[in-house]
């Protein structure tokens, strides 16, 4: 929303040094935020006024005229200009040379410069309001029309700036909608002056005051649908005119963003951008016999302002006419037959307060906002028709003195109660944290419009009024949280504050209560923040604290009691392990999408994936193939895996996310109602290796899954044979990764060419890994054990043997591992020098003795048992 | 025989100073003083000599091998002294070889510091689910059905349950803070936690607007807590965070769970101030809002609110890494890009 200073101006005297910054900081610190401020001014920076003197055909161009312009300076200046309105002694707005502007209203503003236009010099150009950024303001009736001033400053003087011309100098606030979606009141300029005048001291003008009109006859208005409308106010006016309205009116709402109509819509929204109360003018010689304000029927239509035509719901409220045809969607946008037209000349003004609910849903219903619904699903306050009301009647009597009130009608339903809150003031210390004194809190509320009675004894009875204030939790928007909270807040305070006294609370806080532990201020909510915004003692705190501002609250070290330390053992391993994964096995973190592409299911899981498995799905994904949760981390993984081939050759990746599985025994459990039906979810580490040497990539993987469990801190788990094959394994090399109970809880493995051809990884070699987090079992600490060092000198002896294809690691292992002191696997040979069916293994080996160093001799026998274990075993042989 | 013995020492010594290694100087030592050295030779020839030359001679020899030898090891000292593995200077400019190149992502480095702070103020860290339901995303969290606050976070409703209501209806949880119920249900107070993680909104993406981010949450409830005293977890985050004085204010914001409610914004890092699109040209970044937990919300956790009060806050992690490191579009950190990963170390 735009919030021009100047009209605030109007309401409030602000400090004559007060800059535009400082009032930006001081509002955005304690009401609302500020985005931008800007000066409307600076929009037609350079624009100069000048007269036409005499206007001259170009010698060289139909089209194009030679201006004679009087710009205030010695010599007049010579214009080329092709405007079709030009004469002598009109009032234009001149760029001269130096000046920017848009060309042609449009693209980017460019500088002006001096020059010939066919032939003839140009010292400048007389603009169109499309140039000078002021076709809101000044809108365009035909093209190559320029901005005749005449009209509105036949007396101007030229050379002086357009701007001062127009009084454009203003200081326009931009503030966020978003931080002021609790605040009705703020929605116009009178609420803002409100704060401001709290904030800097002013005092706030009243506006002129309502009193229904008298003698004139009764408007017929009737609300069918009194839990959606409270009232409703129609007032007649004979004898209007739709001309413009005065050019202060027009600048003021076009410098806060609206467009200029006529007169009698400008005072509409005028008084809407004043008060934060909308209006709607009817012309009445399209509404029949009267008003009703009644719910659609599920088949009604309804032809906007805009031209565009809804089909209404049954939760749409409609204003109809005495016949019942609809001629405005309540509180949105009026009928497009029934609105103010040029031909206007009775009109049926509009005040009514609607349920913000009812509101809210039809906005959303038929994604359809206005300004008049952004303010209206707010809850404004049933008051705030009488201030518009009051406002509407004196600019309608001011501006269109011919017009006269010839009917009025109203009718209400109900009313927006004032609130009473009692709040003790060692509440309002202790919460805060600051000393604050019965009338510094006074004062500040009092400024905002709150009425403070203060009392020196403890009050018991803490809402003044229990049927004042059952209506107004009928009519608030949190109707469930404020009745409960009221009552808990009638029932509990006197116990609560007795509680505070025997506690005992920490020295600075009962340094605070001592001084004024029986003061309780009894707090009168004005109307305008009655409508939910304020409901209990904690909103008076908030009041109190932002006023103080933040800012200013200084910072008092809580008193804790420690009782013991904390030990979270699961988050702690899962960090070892991430920190293990990174530095250690030299692998990168990486942050995936909850949400996976088909493609990946399908290249991970095979064609089939998408319908073979049942997945958690959004209702309204981010992309149409993307609407399933993973399962699993190997489709991310491997999107992953592509996106950073196209960089990298080699690399290494991990992920520690949640999958989500469909809960399986939804229907048993759908009797018990309201339960959250949670997907089962875990949390799962994902490993992705790309290289180009498959054995070397599926034994780095298996090194760093070997090595997790010690590293973290978890209890250890085994790599073995798996059963089941992912569908994106290569069958040759993968592996499942099994719990101290031989329950899977992983697989590893290196990518299938089939699963790479689907993933679109045509070079690379990938090894994947994938383990449920959920199933590690953390150790409450470290649990290796020191071995002793060897007394004696091992002695290290390296064996090349030729043995069956068939013949595995962990056979040697098998056969000779007790043995010996160690062994060590280096390397496995396929070449040429290797028979057909033969593989060559490469080992190293520690020989020792707890009695002595060996001598050569007992070496070399311990070296000849283990051949020949490995000969009489496995069959092997020397190389 | 003298003569020869003084040509000798000169040229041996002559031959000394020109090794130039260590092997060199050894086959010298062999060629002079072996066991069929030169001098050895001449020394085996003493015998021909008359007797009383013998004397003098053999005197003179034996001085002489002592010599030798002295020069010997002295070159060989001289050598070890002017001795380089490399035959020649090494090119100084080489860049060194790099370390493992593995890291964390920038957000889990983040949250660990953050962790690793409130650890050191007797905070727990909890986790919560990242499918929650309605009933804890808005309705304990005092957002009234149908509120305009509901629609400030699209939500990603689950298939199946987005026409349900309450604990039925399954979401991507748009924010944290619901989890702190659930904490103060399971856990009751006094409590301290703070409780990071991943959060989902249904929105267009740009540069400063993601699907997917982290945020950080942090809850104090004890009896009488005061505001003044809750700014202790806003000061640890900064100090923690960047360990220097950013500019910061602390100002007014709206959030229905809580009473009274803060929003504090940090000096935009990335044009210091200046104004940029990291900042919609305003120069402050929003970073943290917090505040007291509403009534309702300590309600909703199982707390009597006449006791128990607290203060609250919430970080947007992927702000603060952005500022931390003038990161300028949000959308790098689910990239998966290594390029833009690798660089956090």
């Amino acid at each position: 929303m735009k919030v021009s200073l100047n009209w605030i101006r109007e309401y409030v005297d602000l400090p004559e040094d007060l800059s535009p910054e400082k009032l930006a900081y001081e509002l955005t610190m304690r009401t609302v935020e500020v985005e931008d401020i800007t000066n409307p001014a600076d929009l037609v920076n350079g624009i100069i006024v000048g007269r036409i003197e005499k206007v001259l055909p170009h010698p060289n161009a139909e089209l194009l005229r030679v201006c004679h312009v009087d710009c205030g300076l010695d010599k007049t200046k010579q214009i080329v200009c092709g405007g079709i309105n030009l004469y002598d002694g009109e009032v234009v707005a001149v760029a001269p040379p130096g000046a920017e502007v848009i060309w042609h209203g449009e693209g980017e503003p460019v500088v002006l410069k001096a020059t010939k236009l066919r032939g003839v010099l140009s010292e400048g150009m007389i603009c169109s309001s499309t140039e000078i950024n002021l076709g809101e303001l000044f809108p365009l009736s035909e093209e190559a029309e320029i901005l005749d001033l005449t009209p509105l400053f036949p007396d101007a003087e030229p050379g002086i700036t357009l701007a001062s011309l127009l009084d454009l100098d203003d200081v326009i606030l931009e503030i966020d909608n978003k931080s002021m979606t609790n605040r009705p009141d703020l929605w116009g300029h009178y609420g803002i002056a409100r704060e401001l005048a709290a904030i800097f001291g002013g005092t706030l003008r009243q506006l002129p005051s309502f009193a229904p009109p008298k003698g004139v006859p009764n408007y017929p208005v009737e609300i069918l649908d009194p839990d959606r409308c409270d009232r409703y106010d129609a007032t007649l006016f004979e004898g209007v005119t739709p001309e413009k309205a005065p050019f202060w009116m027009q600048r003021a709402i076009w410098s806060v963003g609206m467009r200029p109509h006529n007169v009698l819509v400008d005072i509409t929204n005028y008084v809407m951008l004043a008060l934060g109360q909308p209006l709607h003018g009817f012309d009445q010689d399209h509404v029949e016999d009267g008003i009703r304000v009644r719910t659609a029927h599920q088949d009604e239509t309804l032809e906007l302002l805009d031209e565009s035509v809804l089909h209404l719901a049954d939760t749409d409220l409609l204003i109809c006419d005495g016949h019942d045809k609809p001629i405005g969607l309540a509180g949105i946008m009026g009928g497009a037959r029934d609105s103010i037209l040029p031909e206007t000349t009775n009109m049926l003004l509009e005040v009514a307060h609607f349920d913000a609910q009812t509101i809210r849903k039809t906005v959303m219903h038929h994604h359809l906002r206005t300004e008049a619904s952004n303010r209206f699903e707010k809850a404004i306050d049933t008051q705030r028709c009488d201030q518009a009301l009051g406002l509407a009647q004196y600019l309608m009597m001011t501006l269109q003195p011919n017009a006269k009130i010839v009917a009025y009608g109203t009718a209400q339903t109900g009313q927006t109660e004032k609130l009473t809150i009692d709040v003790p003031l060692d509440f309002l210390c202790v919460r805060s944290g600051s000393k604050l004194t019965a009338d510094d809190v006074r004062n500040t509320l009092e400024s905002l419009g709150f009425e403070v009675k203060i009392d020196r004894r403890v009050s018991d009875k803490h809402i003044k009024d229990d049927a004042d204030q059952e209506a107004f939790v009928k009519e608030s928007l949190s109707k469930d949280a404020n009745m409960e909270h009221c009552k808990a807040e009638k029932d509990g305070n006197q116990d609560a504050h007795d509680r505070c006294k025997e506690l005992g609370l920490g020295a600075n806080q009962n340094e605070m209560k001592d001084k004024h532990d029986d003061v309780v201020l009894q707090v009168t909510v004005p109307t305008w923040r009655a409508t939910g915004d304020i409901s209990m003692r904690d909103d008076i705190l908030e009041e109190v604290c932002r006023m103080i501002g933040y800012h200013h609250i200084e910072y008092q070290p809580p008193v804790i009691t420690l009782e013991k330390p904390v030990r979270q053992l699961r988050l702690d391993r899962l960090r070892a392990m991430k920190e293990y994964l990174a530095f250690r096995a030299d692998l990168q973190e990486i942050f995936t999408y909850p949400w996976v592409s088909d493609a990946f299911l399908k290249a991970a899981d095979g064609e089939d994936a998408l319908t073979a498995k049942s997945y958690v799905t959004l209702a309204t994904p981010p992309a149409p193939d993307r609407s399933r949760l993973r399962r699993s981390l190997i489709p991310v993984l491997l999107d992953a895996v592509v996106n950073n081939l196209r960089y990298y050759e080699s690399f290494g990746l991990f992920n520690t996310e949640t999958v989500f599985l469909p809960c399986e025994n939804k229907a048993s459990d759908a009797s018990s109602s309201q339960s959250e039906h949670m997907p089962l979810q875990r949390k799962h580490l994902g490993i992705a290796l790309a290289g180009d040497d498959a054995v070397n990539l599926f034994l780095r993987l298996k090194g760093i899954l070997e090595d997790l469990p010690r590293y973290s801190g978890v209890e250890p788990f085994l790599l073995v044979e798996g059963k089941e094959q992912p569908a994106w394994a290569d069958r040759h090399a993968w592996m499942v990764i099994t719990d101290q109970n031989n329950n899977v809880i992983g697989t590893m493995g290196l990518l299938a060419p089939m699963a790479a051809s689907r993933a679109g990884i045509k070079q690379s070699v990938v090894a994947l890994a994938e383990l449920n987090l959920d199933d590690l079992v953390p150790l409450p600490s470290r649990e290796n054990q020191f071995e002793a060092l060897p007394y004696f000198p091992l002695v290290e002896q390296d064996l090349s043997m030729i043995v069956d294809r068939e013949v595995t690691w962990g056979d040697i292992e098998e056969a000779i591992g007790k043995s010996v002191k160690k062994l060590e696997f280096i390397e496995e040979y396929h070449g040429e020098q290797v028979p057909e069916g033969k593989k060559s293994l490469m080992f190293r080996f520690w020989l020792g003795s707890d009695e002595g160093t060996m001598t050569p001799d007992q070496i070399e026998k311990a070296r000849s048992r283990v051949i020949k274990k490995l000969t009489y075993t496995l069959g092997a042989k020397m190389r | 025989m003298k003569e020869q013995l003084e040509a000798l020492r000169t040229q041996a010594l002559s031959d000394f100073s020109l090794a130039t290694d260590a092997q060199k100087l050894e086959a010298l030592r062999q060629q002079y003083l072996g066991r069929k050295g030169t001098l050895t030779q001449i020394l085996k020839g003493l015998g021909s000599l008359p007797h009383e030359e013998r004397r003098t001679v053999g005197a003179l020899a034996n001085q002489m091998k002592e010599t030798l030898s002295d020069a010997i090891e002295e070159r060989k000292l001289e050598l070890l002294e002017q001795a380089s593995l490399l035959p020649h200077p090494m090119d100084l400019t080489i860049p060194g070889k790099g370390v493992a190149k593995g890291g964390l992502h920038p957000t889990t480095q983040m949250c660990y510091d953050l962790n690793d702070a409130f650890r050191s103020l007797n905070f727990d860290i909890y986790s919560e689910d990242e499918i929650s339901s309605e009933h804890y995303a808005f309705d304990v969290l005092n957002f009234p059905p149908g509120h305009p606050a509901r629609e400030t976070m699209d939500t990603y409703w689950i298939s199946g349950t987005e026409n349900l209501s309450g604990k039925e209806r399954l979401c991507l949880r748009p924010h944290l803070t619901g989890a702190s119920v659930r904490y103060l249900q399971q856990h009751g107070a006094p409590a301290r936690f703070v409780y990071p993680g991943p959060v989902f909104r249904n929105e267009n993406t740009d540069a400063q607007h993601e699907r997917a981010f982290y945020q950080y949450e942090a809850l104090i409830v004890d009896r009488d807590f005061s505001f003044s005293s809750g700014l202790l977890l806003v000061e640890t985050i900064l100090e923690c965070v960047f360990g220097r004085d950013i500019p910061v204010r602390m100002r007014t914001g709206f959030f229905p769970f809580v009473e009274p409610g803060f929003e504090i914004d940090m000096r935009c890092q990335i044009c210091d101030g200046k104004g940029c699109p990291a900042c919609h040209g305003t120069g402050w970044v929003e970073v943290m809002p917090g505040g007291s937990p509403h009534p309702n919300v300590l309600r909703a956790g199982g707390l009597d609110p006449d006791i128990w009060s607290g203060f609250f806050i919430n970080i947007g992690l992927d702000r603060l890494v952005m500022m931390r490191y003038g990161v300028n579009d949000v959308r790098l950190f689910h990239s998966t890009d290594l390029r833009f990963l690798e660089q956090f170390k």
